[in-house]
Formats: structure tokens, sequence, C-alpha cells
């Protein structure tokens, strides 16, 4: 009874001291790891600066080089490569199109049927939410030759729509935003209900607008799925002007006599930066989202 | 299995919620529809066409004729070299799938259980983004990478053995023993970190008061560990194993890349199951018929595998209605 609170409260003056000085150096160790564990990323950042011939000098002109004379090394010739003969420019945007309109169009799918299956009561509703849910598991590439044969027959192969729809048949974001609904107090939605206002307006204007934060994780989720996806897209596309990046760099690299490597890296340098910089603003979302499947 | 969604909604009703009950079936019905509509489109339908798909003999674009169990009876048995190529594809990706987890999820714990530990939550945070960043770059990019890192002459791998006075003339992506090793060392460094995100949102939901009391009873920090984290842990063990487990039973993008040329690896010794499909589906001859059975071959193995697992870890008390 005389020593009651005494490890929990006070954390402000000896969080250096609660680590032994063992235990400060797993510390230091630990975030020398988690450097070196980036050293790929490092060295991919720094390689599609350099000139074709200076990609794969060892040690690199950082590590070799006074720091100034290394930097002056750098050049945009690689992305002059990627960009010019090789079109990234082009392939980037139809990446960039893809990933926002297939976000879109998940949030508006699933965030519908989230709303029913949150709020209202009609027959077959607990089966079917239960069916969803198994359809999480399964494994989609099992089958890509039916799915290229449906899209086919849907006239969706070779077409831009054929990479943006299926998509939205995410059952992982109906269960994502339906948790998150179900939070929602129902006092909310019932002054609206008095006035009149229908469900299709009570999802819009007052559940959507309150569900901000789910919707973010999802559309991270999505993001990183479509952003990162190359099977489905390289089945699908015969077009090159159709290629997104995962795409168009599989075709740069398949070239056996002088492999652009520059180009490749470039590219490949672009198709990475874009979801690092997704993370680094948008961290927290990233984590509830990619961790919404465990929360409950 | 949907046939519900034919019947009309419940006999309407007397009192006044009742009638509110039937006006909220149809919205209901409304409002999922458009989803109901791609999951049995794009889903359940694939699923089931598969299934036809995988009893014909369908080659490219031509119709192909009902050839029953065939497709099944000349991967399982029948034609030497289909089936000699599915055991190899099954057992490549099952050799895959092991090490991965074997090698990600123990130090994926370790690696969350140490983190949650770290006293300045900024160095945690930071720490935890480090290895979480790989999960987020494009697997293509990640497998050429490492192709070049393990390039015999070039990579970065034999310069820095060389550097070290150790043999570095090992030309890892040509020798066969090596393709496999090295897959799982890729998928170790893309995987692991998202593995400790999971496993780290787990640990701090425990409540520091358990340890508390566990000390004054005079536990050790490393029984703490087996009789409190673990078993509250378990939730998050099973989804990890189960979900790595599906992913990696689904390899392709790694094994498609790594290698040049779509070899899979010298001789193809790193064919997976899904690069089979692919193989026999859309590159060379179409033939669409096999490759729809290998893929529900492979259905059936990770269905029966995620089955497996769920029954010897148990779901816990994850999961709410």
């Amino acid at each position: 009874m005389a020593v009651p609170v005494a490890g929990k409260r006070p954390r402000r003056p000896g969080r250096l001291k609660r680590l032994s000085p063992l235990g400060l150096l797993g510390v230091a160790l630990l975030s020398l790891a988690g450097l070196l564990y980036l050293y790929p990323l490092f060295w991919l950042l720094d390689a599609s600066f350099r000139r074709a011939v200076d990609i794969f000098q060892f040690p690199p002109a950082l590590f070799r080089e006074p720091l100034l004379t290394a930097l002056r090394g750098y050049t945009l010739e690689s992305f002059r490569h990627a960009f010019g003969h090789w079109h990234v420019g082009w392939a980037f945007g139809v990446s960039v199109l893809t990933t926002l309109a297939g976000i879109a169009l998940t949030l508006l799918v699933c965030s519908l049927a989230a709303y029913a299956f949150a709020f209202l009561e009609f027959p077959g509703r607990r089966a079917l939410f239960a069916a969803i849910l198994a359809s999480m598991m399964l494994p989609m590439t099992t089958m890509i030759t039916p799915f290229y044969r449906v899209l086919r027959s849907l006239g969706l192969t070779n077409n831009l729509l054929g990479l943006i729809i299926p998509y939205a048949a995410s059952a992982f974001g109906v269960f994502l935003l339906r948790q998150y609904f179900i939070k929602i107090p129902r006092s909310f939605m019932e002054a609206a209900k008095v006035e009149g206002a229908g469900h299709l307006r009570i999802w819009w204007s007052i559940i959507l607008p309150l569900s901000r934060p789910a919707l973010a994780a999802l559309a991270i989720v999505q993001f990183r799925a479509i952003w990162n996806d190359f099977l489905y897209p390289m089945i699908i596309l015969r077009s090159e002007s159709l290629f997104t990046l995962p795409v168009r760099i599989q075709v740069m690299d398949s070239q056996n006599f002088n492999k652009p490597y520059d180009a490749i890296i470039s590219a490949g340098f672009i198709t990475a930066l874009v979801p690092m910089i997704a993370f680094l603003v948008f961290q927290r979302q990233f984590i509830e989202g990619l961790a919404g499947g465990i929360k409950e | 299995m949907f046939t519900s969604a034919a019947q009309p909604p419940l006999p309407a009703a007397q009192t006044h919620p009742r009638r509110r009950r039937g006006r909220d079936a149809l919205g209901g019905w409304a409002m999922v529809a458009p989803f109901l509509i791609l999951l049995l489109v794009f889903n359940l339908y694939v699923f089931g066409s598969g299934l036809y798909l995988s009893l014909t003999d369908q080659q490219g674009i031509n119709a192909g004729d009902f050839v029953g169990l065939e497709n099944y009876r000349d991967l399982l048995f029948a034609d030497e070299f289909k089936a000699q190529d599915l055991y190899r594809a099954i057992g490549t990706t099952f050799l895959y799938t092991l090490g991965c987890l074997a090698t990600q999820v123990p130090v994926a714990f370790a690696l969350a259980y140490v983190l949650n530990t770290i006293p300045f939550r900024r160095l945690r945070t930071a720490l935890r983004a480090a290895f979480f960043l790989p999960v987020l770059i494009n697997t293509v990019v990640i497998a050429l990478l490492f192709r070049m890192f393990f390039n015999r002459d070039q990579g970065i791998v034999n310069q820095l053995l060389g550097a070290l006075g150790l043999p570095s003339h090992v030309d890892w992506l040509m020798n066969s023993q090596w393709a496999l090793p090295l897959l799982v060392v890729v998928s170790f460094w893309q995987w692991t970190g998202f593995h400790t995100v999971y496993f780290l949102a787990q640990l701090q939901t425990i409540d520091p008061a358990l340890y508390e009391a566990a000390r004054l009873d005079g536990i050790t920090p490393f029984g703490a560990l087996l009789r409190i984290t673990l078993p509250l842990m378990r939730p998050a063990i099973t989804f990890v194993m189960v979900t790595a487990a599906i992913g990696g039973l689904q390899m392709f993008d790694l094994v498609f890349m790594l290698f040049p040329n779509a070899t899979y690896g010298p001789g193809g010794v790193a064919k997976t199951l899904v690069a089979y499909i692919y193989d026999q589906g859309f590159s060379q001859q179409f033939l669409t018929g096999v490759a729809s059975a290998i893929g529900w071959i492979t259905f059936l193995i990770i269905a029966a595998v995620s089955i497996l697992q769920l029954r010897v870890l148990g779901l816990g008390k994850h999961g709410e209605a």
C-alpha cells in the first residue's frame, strides 16, 4: 500500500533511466539495423540519378568519393531515357488514373453495401455478410485463366475499365467500413429520419462525412493494392499505350540486348517513390487500414 | 448460395415498425446490389467458370469440348510430364511458403516485442516505419533490385563478400540450389515488417497491469512472455500465419521477375503453382483448360492449408458478430 503507483505515473523524468546500458546498446543496434534494412532503397534512390555506366560501381560513389564530388555526379539522364524512349511518363499517368478511379469506385460501392449491413434489416443479411467475409479468403490469383475469359466476354480486356471495376469487389472494404459504421451513434441518423431523409441521403450527407478515417484507411489499402498490381494488368492489357508502370518495367526488362538498366532503375524509383511519399504523409491511416482486419 | 436475392422480402406487415422493415428490405438489397453484382461476377462466377473450363480442352480462343476429368487425370498421374511439373510446382510452392513462415513470423514477433519495449515513442514509430517500408514497394521493382544485387559480377552481394575476403564468385541466380533460398530472403525483406505491424498493434492492446501483477507474483519476464503475451497474441499469430500462407502459396510476381526472361530459376526449378498456371494459360500454347485445372488444384490446396491452420492454431477470441 505504500508503493502503489510507482511504476506507472511518473513517465516523464526517467525514460532514459528505464533502459539499462545493455538495453540502450540494444536500441542503438536496432536503429542501425533499421537503417541497414533500408539500404536497398538508398541504393535505388542513388542509382536512379547516376549515369548508366556508373550504376554498378562498387563501392557506390557516395562511399568512395568525397561527398561533394559524389553529389556532383548526379544527373537526370536515366529519367530522360526512361521518359523519352520508354514512355514511362505515359505509363505513370495510366497508373495514376487507374489507381484513383479504382479507389473512388471501391469507396462508393463498398460504403453503400456497408451502410446496408450496418443499419438496415433485410432478409438474408447475416448469411450474406458471412458469405462476403468468407470470400475475403478466396485466392483470386489461382483463377487468372477464367478471370481473363470473364473479362474478355464483357469486353473488358485491353481496356482500362477492366483494370478498375474488379477492384471494387472488395469484401475487406465492406467489412472495414461496416465495422466503423456500427460505432456511429444512431442518434445522428434519427434527426435526419424525422425530417424525412431517405437512406441514400443519410448515407451521403451524414454517414460518409463522419467516416472519413475509415474511408481514408480503405483508400490507402486499395491504393497499395492497385498501384502495385502486376499479374492482372499484364494478362489483361495488350496495347502498349495502356500499360501501367509495373507492366512497362517488365517490358523494359524483357529487352535482351542492351537492357536499359538506367531507365529500369529510374522507372522503378518512381514506382516505389509514390507509395513511400503517401506513407510518410498518411502513416497512421496506412497502419490502421492494414491492421484493420485484426483490430476487432 | 444467394438464392435469397430472388425471394420477395418478408411478408408485408401490420404494425408500424414492421412496415419500416419491409421498406428497409428493399433499400437494403438495393444498396448491397452494386457490390454484390461485382462480387458475383468477378469472384464467384470466375470460380465457377474456372471449374467448367477445367473440364474442357479449351485452347486459346477455340471453344473446346467437354472432356470430364481428363485434365485432372493428366495432371495428377496420367501424363508423365504434366504430373512431374505439377508435383514439382507443389513442392516448390510449399517449400517457399514454409521457408517464409519459418523465417518471417518468429522474427516479426521478436521485432514487435522488442520495438514495444522501446520507451522512446518517436524512435519506435520511425523504426516501425523503416521495417514497414518495403511492404509498399512493387514486387516487380524489388525483384529487379535484388536481381542486380545478386548478380555474379556486378552485384553488391558478391562485392561485399569479396571485400570481406570470402568466396565471391557464386552465381546466385544461376545455381539451382540457391533459387528457393533467394526467394525466401527477398520475401523476408519485403514482408517481415508487415507482420511486425500486426503484432505490434496487438501487443499494444495488452494491459500493462497484467505484467505488473505477474511481476508481483514473482514471475520472470520470460515467464510472462510465455504465460501472458503469447496466449493473448494468439489471434494475431493465427491471422499472420494464415494470411502469410495464403499469400505465399500464390506467389508469382517475385519468381517471375527475380530470374531473367521468366525462366523461374535455372531449369525452372523455382516454378511455383501460379507460375505454372500462367505458363500453361498465357504463354506459348494457351492451354486454358489445363491452366484452369491447375488453378482449381491450387485453390483446393490453399483452402485445405487454411482450414488446417485454423484448426491447429485456433481462432482464439478473434472476430465478432
